[in-house]
């Protein structure tokens, strides 16, 4: 074949993250909304005010059976007849509770969007909760958590959050409860959940697509403008600590194949002006295959199909009292697990001692900014990333300006960010594996205390 | 050199999906499919060979996707990762993945950065055997073994799939083994075998490029010719091996695995109609009725009504060289055995074969249709990656712009025919999981209709080089 030399880019075409538009309904519901052209299937996030904090003490799991009973029937169909009223409209409809709050996702095509915004307004507005569809969330729910067990990323996670996080923190429990709460969640605790915590005032819409065509204002106002509420008085956050100092869990799982690695640590709010150095930094450590921990784990030594780190937002505030996950995350084969995390270390404290590189430093501006477009091509990525804003109390433009602050990011600044993030020394290592291959060389790896639990 | 590019057939779009698509011949034989759409200011670049784990031999499974990861180690002037490193560092997302039918490469680029995924496409193409060494081979086949491991060995249930398709497509068929292959298999992979591999079917004329986005089609048709032109096309491609089987299996095939896994489950694979025929479009509405979704019968009957499970779903693997797969995945409910279960599903199956779907049923499975694709059609990478797929596997990408229509014009009867005539006892391979663990009392489960769908859909058929996703 003719070899060309590698072409040189073209002009770049401008591209900003798209800023919503922001209103109210006279109910107080906070709207937002966005039109993308193209985008036939229109995204609807609705966020709700009801952390999980907020959850009555010993009934952890009320808010997430809360958010599943919502689409359980409303006062105009029973549950049967509201799951096929909404796929009539070729819509699906997900509710799921976090720590910040309650997240209800409607996508439908822009073509029936009116029908599908009246279905997500009897769920909020009148859902029914009838007594015997809770009881089968509640069984259901009880019957997911084996298989949560079982999965070793579920379990790593469950691990370090018990683990890092003090005990009488809500953030150290599972989201969605554990056996012994669930069990005690019945239709009147579903009731009273949904009673204190969910109101138009306290909640915000996001909308969108291709709206072209569509009265929104209208078509909101006979829909989410008919839900009614009062006002509700003012959250404190509670704070969020935890005890990073390093140590290592190993979780028995006898046979397994492989070790599940999860490495944390608590971070800091993403209202920190570290964050966008940090979110640099952590590309650059493990962000992709050609990331430092890919390319040694990976790449050069076959050990895993692929280790990433992260900086994972639990809760956001404007006062800057929240917190986040900062971790390690992978999968390395059984027999290597001594050697991979050697290895793993030592990348740490290279980073630590030599930093990182100009070059490395510009790739990862120019990925991180780059995508950018492609990453929110689609109504939902939009509508997902408008809807987090909301919830972590950051301004609408958040996403706009950090990739304006990402390219001013220095290659210093960026090494600074990242070593302060994963300090070897304060990681809470969980290994789900098999206790009897592991231990031993974990132990000669000298990266803190070891405990095996089952 | 030059081309003979096909007239402008694109100007008949469909109005629901507003797609529209050219088809250009190189001489060497590469089509090139283009789709011009300037909302967003993105590219994408597809390009699938017509080669998957079905072309592969007894002994060497898994080879299709082992080789596509040694197709990001590197080409005759791209050094090491530098195929990652580009992309990557022009904005660009990528990766690979592999399936019984062909495998694809597909890079997304900020539009004016087009032109490199081009050249370094073309470069792999052309020239990837003088890169390509001992070395990366042994580093990649530890990746794929610990990719197996990670997303089938070390998970509850993980080896199902392969399972079921091995009794769905008898010893010796080509579809007898999944496209990850077994640990054996991949440790006999050699050097040579990747060669052999590469200069078979990594020709110019097994493949289709496809361009979507913010693109000038003549620009972009004139960078394909000046880039892939000069790859040479061959016919060394041995004729696949035929996939062709009865409709119905003839009898029910049966495996009970008893395993550490969370609760009993009860899995089946039914053989359908092929893709790319109206039946195989019945048989998706069939399927969608009865367990797409929380207004499905089985969802209803089992998790609602009886509740005897915690999930239950129905899903579509479509293929276009052998029967298609539907996939039906059930975890019990705690306490539950498996044959109330099955007595349930039996009964299910058997008045859908007799009554059909109702007219409301058939609506809310079109509009769940429609949805699916109106979502795949969403990004220049989905819209891309189905024009590769109507040109590799059925000859004409045009037929892409059509397939919601096509859906939407099944009838009743011919969604209870397919039933009637697939969806029965004699027609599938059971699986059942009884659990050994410590907790094998009282076992139960989650698993949810859109699990089964996804697993069915080929999400778990295929290995990926790289997992998408990263979080800012």
């Amino acid at each position: 074949m003719t070899f060309h030399p590698k072409p040189e880019a073209g002009p770049a075409r401008p591209w900003d993250f798209p800023a919503p538009e922001r209103s109210a309904l006279d109910n107080g519901l906070t709207v937002l909304h966005c039109h993308r052209p193209g985008q036939k299937v229109v995204a609807v996030e609705v966020s709700l005010d009801a952390p999980l904090y907020a959850e009555p003490e010993g009934l952890d799991g009320v808010a997430t059976i809360m958010a599943r009973a919502l689409s359980e029937g409303t006062d105009k169909h029973t549950a049967e007849e509201f799951a096929a009223e909404l796929e009539r409209c070729g819509a699906t409809l997900d509710a799921h509770a976090d720590h910040p709050g309650v997240r209800v996702s409607l996508e439908v095509p822009a073509s029936r969007l009116e029908r599908g915004l009246g279905l997500l307004a009897d769920a909020l507005r009148a859902p029914a909760f009838p007594d015997d569809e809770i009881e089968r969330l509640v069984a259901n729910r009880l019957d997911e958590i084996p298989h949560e067990l079982a999965n070793p990323v579920r379990r790593a996670a469950v691990a370090l959050y018990a683990d890092l996080f003090d005990a009488d923190q809500r953030i150290s429990r599972p989201r969605q409860g554990s056996e012994e709460t669930v069990r005690r969640i019945d239709a009147d605790a579903v009731r009273a959940f949904y009673a204190t915590h969910v109101r138009p005032s306290t909640a915000t819409v996001v909308v969108v697509g291709d709206l072209t065509g569509v009265g929104l204002e209208g078509v909101l106002g006979s829909t989410l403008g008919e839900w009614t509420g009062d006002q509700a008085k003012p959250r404190s956050h509670p704070a969020i600590s935890a005890d990073d100092t390093g140590r290592v869990i190993v979780v028995d799982r006898p046979g397994a194949v492989q070790t599940q690695l999860l490495m944390g640590r608590i971070g800091s709010d993403r209202h920190d002006p570290v964050w966008p150095a940090q979110v640099l930094g952590t590309y650059c450590l493990g962000g992709t295959l050609t990331s430092r921990l890919d390319r040694v784990l990976r790449e050069e030594k076959g050990y895993t199909y692929g280790v990433r780190a992260f900086g994972q937002v639990l809760r956001s505030s404007a006062d800057g009292g929240g917190a986040s996950m900062l971790a390690i995350s992978g999968s390395v084969a059984t027999e290597v697990t001594g050697p991979a995390l050697a290895d793993l270390w030592q990348v740490l404290r290279t980073l630590a001692e030599e930093g990182l590189t100009d070059d490395e430093r510009e790739v990862a501006v120019q990925n991180l900014v780059g995508v950018a477009p492609l990453k929110f091509e689609t109504a939902a990525a939009v509508a997902g990333t408008l809807a987090d804003q909301v919830e972590q109390e950051l301004p609408d433009d958040y996403q706009a300006q950090l990739y304006a602050r990402l390219a001013d990011v220095g290659t210093v600044e960026a090494t600074a960010a990242v070593v302060r993030a994963f300090p070897p020394d304060r990681l809470v290592s969980v290994l789900v594996g098999d206790a009897s291959a592991i231990v031993e060389p974990v132990k000669e790896l000298g990266i803190g205390p070891v405990t095996v639990v089952n | 050199m030059g081309h003979t590019a096909t007239p402008d057939t694109g100007s008949a779009a469909t109005p629901q999906v507003g797609l529209t698509a050219t088809e250009h011949r190189l001489a060497n034989g590469l089509r090139v499919v283009l789709s011009q759409d300037s909302l967003t200011p993105v590219a994408a670049v597809c390009l699938w060979y017509d080669v998957g784990s079905r072309h592969e031999v007894k002994g060497r499974t898994g080879l299709a996707h082992l080789f596509e990861h040694l197709m990001f180690q590197g080409s005759a002037n791209v050094p090491g990762n530098g195929h990652f490193e580009l992309v990557q560092s022009a904005g660009g997302s990528l990766n690979g993945t592999t399936s019984f039918e062909r495998t694809n490469y597909f890079e997304t680029m900020p539009a004016h950065q087009l032109e490199l995924a081009l050249w370094l496409e073309a470069d792999r193409m052309g020239s990837l055997l003088t890169a390509l060494d001992l070395e990366s081979l042994d580093n990649q086949r530890d990746v794929v073994k610990n990719e197996r491991r990670q997303r089938y060995d070390n998970v509850p249930y993980g080896t199902a799939f392969e399972r079921l398709v091995a009794m769905a497509f008898p010893e010796g068929h080509p579809y007898h083994h999944t496209p990850i292959g077994s640990m054996a298999d991949l440790d006999a992979a050699s050097l040579e075998d990747a060669r052999a591999f590469f200069r078979t079917y990594y020709a110019p004329n097994n493949a289709v490029l496809a361009v979507v986005g913010d693109i000038d089609p003549e620009q972009t048709l004139a960078w394909a010719e000046k880039y892939f032109g000069s790859i040479p096309g061959h016919n060394g491609k041995p004729a696949p091996r035929d996939g062709s089987l009865p409709g119905v299996i003839g009898e029910q095939l049966r495996e009970v695995v008893h395993e550490d896994v969370p609760s009993r489950a009860l899995m089946a694979a039914y053989r359908l109609p092929q893709d790319g025929t109206r039946e195989a479009d019945a048989a998706d509405l069939a399927l969608t009725v009865l367990g797409g979704g929380e207004s499905s019968r089985l969802h209803n009957r089992l998790v609602r009504r009886d509740r005897l499970a915690v999930g239950a779903g129905f899903g579509l693997l479509r293929l276009a060289q052998a029967p298609s797969l539907g996939w039906l995945d059930i975890k019990a409910s705690s306490g539950v055995d498996a044959d109330a279960i099955e007595a349930a599903v039996d009964e299910e199956l058997a008045r859908f074969a007799e009554e059909g779907p109702t007219p409301e049923e058939l609506e809310r499975a079109q509009a769940q249709i429609e949805r699916e694709w109106l979502d795949r059609l969403a990004t220049v990478g989905g819209r891309a990656d189905e024009l590769c797929r109507y040109s590799v596997l059925f000859g004409d990408p045009q037929l892409a712009l059509g397939a919601v229509s096509r859906v939407l014009e099944v009838t009743a009867e011919e969604v209870r025919a397919v039933a009637a005539a697939r969806l029965r006892p004699d027609n599938r391979a059971v699986l059942v999981y009884e659990p050994t663990g410590p907790q094998a009392e009282d076992a139960q489960d989650p698993g949810n209709a859109a699990d089964a769908g996804n697993a069915a859909d080929g999400g778990n058929a295929e290995g990926s080089s790289e997992e998408a996703g990263d979080e800012q």
